[in-house]
């Protein structure tokens, strides 16, 4: 019910800057995802919109509101903790409740928001409860209705599936992004998990150490990444790196590998300004590269990993490791030297590692 | 907010039962006469008795403690609280005199109407500072059943020992007791007090007088070892024919048996009379309470006829007055016997001479030390008490440090209010502050002022009353044992030695007793583990001076628990058992001392090891099981190394109680045998409240187990730190 | 450690069961013993200097019990009772002692455990040396200061020192308690709606209760048990607590060692009654308390 804004948020801790200059700006009901590898400072920025940590500069407004010096209770936001944080000394009911009885809601609507959200989230059973009696998916539930009870104009979430086991937190994923859908607040929700970043997100904030790298909606950090950390972070598997320099090849450009080596630049990539000689780093996802006699990558294989609908390939491009992955179940052995053609590919400069896309 | 409103109203009763009486008292207390008094069971009743007739302002009455009366005495009266009257002993009217604790009573005091001896007592350089109220002395008990004639001689009474029936001793009395052997050593022509001041129980007198007793002793006609309770036992229990004791026995003989009290006998050896010392028990005015009539006037009816005879009546007290003959003919017996007593010298010297005194005699009769060597060391002891104090230091040199410090940490703090980051912290500290305040005011004021100033009293040394600065006199007189031997009995660095090996005993014991029972306790499959977890814990929950009496009991040699077991042992093996005295050897005292501190403080160490065994996760447990360890070694090298952090700040807790636990070292042993046992606090105790109250000497000792404390704990915790680190791998 | 886990047959379980309750029951007898021991001599009737070995008092009476707690004194001519004056002075005493400490307490330790501040570690410093010093040289200044503030001869004077000389020893077992506690909880809370304070009132502490229960329980016990400072601070027997009392059951003089022990049978009594209450708790109070790192 919100947009958010951030104003160069700034986080220092003593001498260490936690969170450098963030500038961002987040639509109403949008389902907003940082990631970012561990101490890259998303819970943090996370802590900040929630007023749990006060920012040491910049402003952020919820609203075209300055709350940047408001109390959490004073925001209006509502959090899910990676601990789950629920009262141990509460009942599930009460541990609902709480929020609402500290706003001084009158009793008829407490009672009645808790019945509408224990529904909701198929907690009804287990309201009279107290945490340590429940297993960790019913734990997380109930934080979670903690946090829709009171309806708040912002969800946070601090990595809230990282407590439970695969399945179930593939099926929990998937009922945060409808419960977002249905309940129309806008949602902050921090993951080191690029599968959970991919999937809930409207927009993407993709951060490293303390500095934003880029933000997008998932599919154009994926397809366009601004640099090659977020090329390296997005994808799975991860983006392989080859060391070149661009070379001009009759009327195309393409790129000298350290082995001798060629790949061609496709025309319309817009690599058309690269000068030749140019030192560059190319980015090729494993999905895109096709077998073929007339590849002009060679891939002796390591390694073959068999997932059922994929297999991955690995193995060594000059001193580079690189990975590649074809569908269907049926790989190459171990000491076949595959000949590769390249799709799609992405050119970073080899110092500054920005997209020269 | 309801819950905190509830608590609150739950709080007010409480609050008001703290506030209320407490300000009755405080309106209540200037329109009455304040008395303190130690009397105990008759005497006490005597006197509230006796107040009932009394027709002027009412009287409020305090009994005190004996051993605590001085010292309330000494901290009340100079701030103008206290007592209006006070009834004590006169020969503690020198050290009163000195402190002005008392004034001069004035007519208080009724003019010829009070026998020379309690008159004399009671004045010092022509000033009367007490009324005489009763006199007490030790006389001759006898047992009519036991005894049909009464030898005339100490050396006949002796002699029937052979005659009575097993088990009864011939004489029963405190021969340990310095107060008691005075009669002795009068006898031989000695004194407790030399006229100069100086130490009484030294030379050929005292040295005969102690052969009397150590042949008394070998012919088994005296108990070793017998304290007051004990002769009180015997002679009630018609287990001693004749017993050696003040008029307090008395009220504690049944009316079935059969005694009578007489003068005690002759000394045949030297055919002089054996003559006990005299206290006069006196009423005392404080300054306050002197310039008052109504308290003068109060002071001099209790002394008064009437009053006299109904302590003569009701509690055999044996008045002082010369006009009120009684017809009890133990309370003559005892009148008569305090004319040929020897009054109790004022002096402050006197009170300095029993602890040294009591020492070698029970050394001696132990028979630890020949009588000269022991004797001469208590002279030597007595000096080192009596010794003039340090010389004034100027205290220029303190002021020029302490002024250099103050300024050295303004330009510290100047220096660092100037830098940005300070503020900053200042401001983000603010909120922090303000969730403390309260307890850095309560702590401050009550602890840490009380503590700073007791501190800084070590450099002071003096009478009370008259300190002066005195530098670190103090320290250096500690730490070099006043120019003696290093490591004689008594000094710092023997003391010290000994409550190293007293916290190191206890503090393993503590934990090896405490990790049995807390590991067999942590045990998955169990029975009745709340039972024994309830039970075990019991010690712990018991007062620990309760405690400290219980065991001192239990090791009584005579009655205790400990010599009742030996001795069934000893009868079941059909063999003889000499009965253990078990405060007469440092080994046994010290064993003693230390059975009751490790009851004391194992439940403790047991507790903490349950808590800590909660937090081993299992699964390392079972790791070690599966890489083939057995459970001893599963316990030494999985289980204790990750308790051992957690254990090691309870240990440092404990090893810092036992270092000070003062309680278990006074009450068990006292510092038995000729203050081995004592630990250093017990020892900074007795600078401060029985040796002439040197509290600047006590402070200083007080100083010295802080500096050493610390010390410890900062290496345990270095260690802590490590073993920390370890288990964190 | 279970059963299951010993390969060896049956027999030698049993036999280590044995050894177990054997060790333990020999515990037992060594913790009971003492008390039954002030016991027996508090229902002895007879006082013949004979060594006891087992604790059963000869010729039963309930004289000295009587003589104790019936004891009774003149208060300007009326009589009041006096063993029940000092046993309240002695339960309000102590359990004022325990709230004031522990409320002086609380606050402190949890700035201690969540906040950083200028003075923590010097302040942490200051608390631990005054576990190390020993009373006899503090107790005359703490005399001169409740004079001066007019509070000597007061239970809310003693009280006030018993309770600051428990605070040090009460923070260092709340401060670990509350360290114990997930910050994440007050986070929710303060999200949840709650100020700091409000956070800490309602989530912090109702969880660290037992931490609290246990150290309130300690500081009742040293107020309860005191007897030297409360000799000293006191000069009305009305307002005396109960060791005072029982200390003049053993004068230098005569020890009436049967009405001593009665008195310390009655005194130990509630320390005992509230020990057992709260010993569940204290396994859990220590384990998250100031004796753990």
């Amino acid at each position: 019910m919100v947009d958010i804004r951030l104003r160069a948020v700034t986080k220092r801790f003593g001498d260490t800057v936690v969170l450098d200059g963030v500038d961002a700006a987040f639509p109403d009901r949008s389902f907003v995802v940082l990631v970012g590898k561990s101490g890259c400072g998303k819970s943090t920025l996370l802590r900040c919109i929630a007023g749990l940590e006060e920012v040491s500069e910049g402003a952020i407004e919820f609203g075209g509101r300055d709350v940047s010096r408001l109390a959490p209770r004073d925001r209006d936001v509502a959090m899910v903790f990676q601990s789950y944080a629920l009262y141990p000394h509460m009942t599930v009911r009460r541990n609902l409740a709480f929020g609402l009885e500290l706003r001084k809601e009158r009793r008829e609507v407490i009672d009645a928001r808790v019945a509408e959200v224990a529904k909701l989230l198929e907690i009804d059973a287990l309201l009279d409860r107290h945490p340590r009696a429940l297993s960790g998916g019913q734990r997380q539930r109930v934080a979670m209705g903690r946090a829709i009870v009171r309806r708040p104009a912002v969800f946070m979430f601090d990595e809230p599936l990282s407590n439970l086991d695969p399945a179930l937190r593939n099926q929990v994923r998937v009922d945060i992004r409808r419960l977002h859908d249905d309940l129309g607040a806008t949602s902050i929700y921090v993951t080191h998990d690029q599968v959970e970043a991919m999937t809930l997100a409207d927009v993407l904030v993709v951060l490293d150490r303390g500095v934003v790298q880029q933000i997008a909606p998932p599919i154009d950090v994926y397809r366009r990444p601004a640099n090659r950390f977020v090329a390296g972070f997005v994808g799975s598997p991860a983006m392989n790196f080859l060391e070149g320099r661009i070379a001009q090849n009759s009327e195309r450009a393409a790129v000298e590998l350290g082995d001798g080596a060629r790949i061609e630049i496709p025309p319309g990539a817009g690599f058309e300004r690269l000068q030749r000689g140019a030192q560059v780093i190319v980015g090729i996802r494993p999905h895109d590269v096709v077998r073929g006699p007339e590849g002009s990558l060679v891939l002796p294989v390591e390694l073959v990993e068999t997932l059922g609908s994929h297999v991955h390939v690995h193995g060594r491009i000059g001193d580079m490791p690189f990975v590649a992955a074809f569908e269907g179940h049926q790989g190459p052995r171990k000491g076949e030297r595959l000949q590769l053609t390249v799709g799609e590919l992405h050119l970073f400069d080899a110092e500054l590692g920005v997209s020269l896309g | 907010m309801s819950n905190l409103a509830r608590w609150v109203l739950r709080l007010a009763p409480l609050l008001w039962a703290l506030w209320l009486p407490s300000r009755a008292h405080a309106g209540a207390a200037s329109e009455r006469i304040r008395l303190w008094h130690a009397w105990r069971g008759e005497e006490e009743a005597v006197l509230t008795e006796l107040l009932t007739s009394w027709d002027g302002t009412p009287v409020e009455v305090l009994a005190v403690p004996y051993d605590a009366l001085s010292s309330k005495l000494g901290s009340a009266i100079p701030f103008g609280e206290g007592p209006d009257v006070f009834v004590d002993s006169h020969e503690r009217l020198g050290e009163y005199q000195r402190r002005e604790l008392v004034a001069p009573v004035g007519d208080a005091f009724e003019p010829g109407v009070f026998v020379a001896e309690a008159e004399a007592a009671v004045t010092i350089d022509g000033q009367t500072l007490a009324v005489p109220l009763s006199l007490k002395s030790l006389a001759l008990y006898v047992n009519d059943d036991l005894v049909q004639r009464v030898p005339a001689d100490l050396e006949g009474i002796a002699a029937l020992q052979g005659a009575l029936p097993a088990g009864v001793v011939a004489l029963a009395y405190e021969a340990n007791n310095a107060y008691a052997h005075a009669a002795l050593l009068h006898a031989c022509g000695g004194r407790m007090l030399a006229p100069d001041d100086g130490f009484g129980l030294v030379g050929p007198e005292a040295e005969a007088s102690l052969e009397v007793v150590l042949s008394l002793l070998a012919s088994g006609a005296v108990p070793s070892e017998a304290d007051g309770a004990l002769v009180t036992n015997l002679f009630r229990s018609g287990k001693a024919a004749f017993a050696m004791s003040g008029p307090w026995l008395a009220a504690d003989l049944p009316t079935s048996l059969r005694y009578h009290v007489e003068t005690l006998p002759v000394l045949a050896r030297t055919g002089t009379r054996l003559q006990p010392l005299l206290t006069v028990e006196s009423a005392m005015l404080s300054p306050n309470g002197a310039d008052k009539p109504e308290v003068r006037r109060f002071a001099r009816w209790l002394a008064s006829a009437t009053a006299a005879r109904r302590r003569a009546e009701r509690a055999r007290g044996v008045t002082a007055r010369n006009d009120v003959p009684s017809d009890d003919p133990i309370v003559r017996a005892f009148l008569e016997q305090a004319g040929l007593a020897v009054p109790m010298s004022t002096s402050t010297a006197m009170r300095a001479t029993w602890e040294p005194a009591n020492k070698a005699l029970r050394k001696i009769l132990r028979g630890d030390a020949p009588v000269a060597e022991a004797l001469a060391e208590a002279e030597h002891r007595f000096a080192l008490v009596m010794r003039a104090p340090p010389a004034p230091r100027s205290p220029t040199l303190l002021l020029l440090a302490l002024g250099g410090f103050a300024l050295m940490g303004a330009v510290l703090l100047g220096q660092r209010a100037r830098t940005a980051g300070f503020r900053d912290q200042v401001r983000r500290s603010i909120p922090a502050w303000l969730w403390l305040v309260h307890a850095v005011v309560a702590v401050g004021a009550l602890v840490v002022l009380p503590l700073v100033v007791g501190a800084a009293t070590s450099l002071f040394a003096g009478p009370p009353g008259d300190v002066h600065y005195v530098g670190s006199a103090n320290f250096v007189d500690i730490l070099t044992a006043r120019g003696g031997p290093l490591f004689a009995s008594g000094s710092f660095w023997l003391t010290l030695v000994i409550t190293v090996v007293w916290t190191v005993v206890n503090v393993a014991l503590h934990v090896g007793l405490g990790l049995v029972f807390g590991l067999l306790l942590a045990r998955p499959v169990l029975r009745m583990r709340a039972m024994y977890r309830v039970l075990l814990i019991i010690p712990w929950a018991v007062p620990n001076y309760v405690t400290a009496l219980a065991w001192k009991g239990m090791f009584h040699r005579q009655f205790g628990a400990v010599t009742g077991a030996t001795m069934a042992l000893g009868d079941w093996l059909g063999i003889a058992i000499e009965p253990i005295s078990w405060f007469s050897r440092f080994s046994t005292a010290f064993t003693a001392n230390v059975a009751t501190n490790a009851w004391l403080g194992f439940p403790f160490m047991m507790v903490v090891t349950v808590a800590a065994l909660g937090s081993v996760p299992k699964d390392v447990l079972e790791a070690a099981e599966v890489d083939g360890a057995s459970r001893r070694q599963r316990f030494l090298y999985v289980t204790l190394p990750m308790i051992g952090p957690s254990l090691i700040p309870a240990i440092m807790l404990g090893a810092i109680w036992t270092f000070n636990m003062f309680n278990v070292v006074f009450l068990v042993s006292g510092g038995d045998p000729d203050g081995t046992t004592d630990i250093l606090v017990s020892e900074a105790y007795r600078w401060a409240f029985t040796r002439d109250a040197q509290y600047g000497y006590a402070a200083a000792y007080a100083v010295l187990i802080f500096v050493l404390l610390s010390g410890i704990t900062r290496g345990l915790d270095r260690i802590g730190a490590r073993a920390k680190a370890k288990a964190a791998v | 450690m279970s059963p299951q886990e010993t390969p060896s047959p049956r027999r030698k379980g049993w036999l280590g069961a044995f050894a177990i309750h054997a060790v333990l029951l020999l515990g037992v007898a060594f913790a009971l013993y003492p008390v039954l021991w002030v016991a027996s001599l508090a229902f002895s009737g007879s006082a013949t200097p004979e060594p006891r070995v087992i604790p059963w008092p000869s010729e039963p009476t309930l004289r000295h019990l009587q003589e104790v707690v019936g004891a009774t004194a003149d208060d300007g001519g009326e009589t009041v009772w006096i063993f029940g004056r000092q046993l309240l002075n002695s339960l309000v005493v102590a359990t004022a002692t325990a709230l004031v400490g522990v409320l002086i307490a609380i606050p402190t330790a949890y700035a201690l455990a969540r906040f950083n501040f200028l003075g923590k570690r010097t302040g942490m410093g200051v608390l631990l040396a005054t576990q190390m010093f020993p009373a006899v040289a503090s107790a005359i200044p703490l005399y001169l200061i409740l004079e001066a503030s007019g509070l000597l001869n007061t239970r809310t004077g003693l009280v006030l020192c018993y309770a600051s000389t428990a605070v040090p020893f009460a923070i260092f077992q709340l401060r670990a308690a509350f360290e114990a506690i997930p910050v994440d909880l007050e986070e929710a809370a303060m999200v949840d709606g709650a100020t700091r304070l409000g956070a800490f009132v309602r989530v912090v502490l109702p969880i660290a209760r037992p931490a609290i229960a246990v150290t309130s329980l300690f500081a009742f016990m040293s107020a309860y048990n005191e007897f030297i400072l409360a000799a000293t601070l006191l000069d009305d027997s009305k307002m005396f607590t109960l060791p005072v009392m029982l200390q003049r059951f053993v004068g230098e003089y005569d020890a009436r060692w049967e009405a001593f022990a009665a008195g310390a049978l009655v005194v130990s009594l509630p320390v005992m009654g509230l020990f057992y209450v709260a010993q569940r708790h204290l396994v859990e109070g220590l384990a998250s308390g100031g004796v753990k790192g």
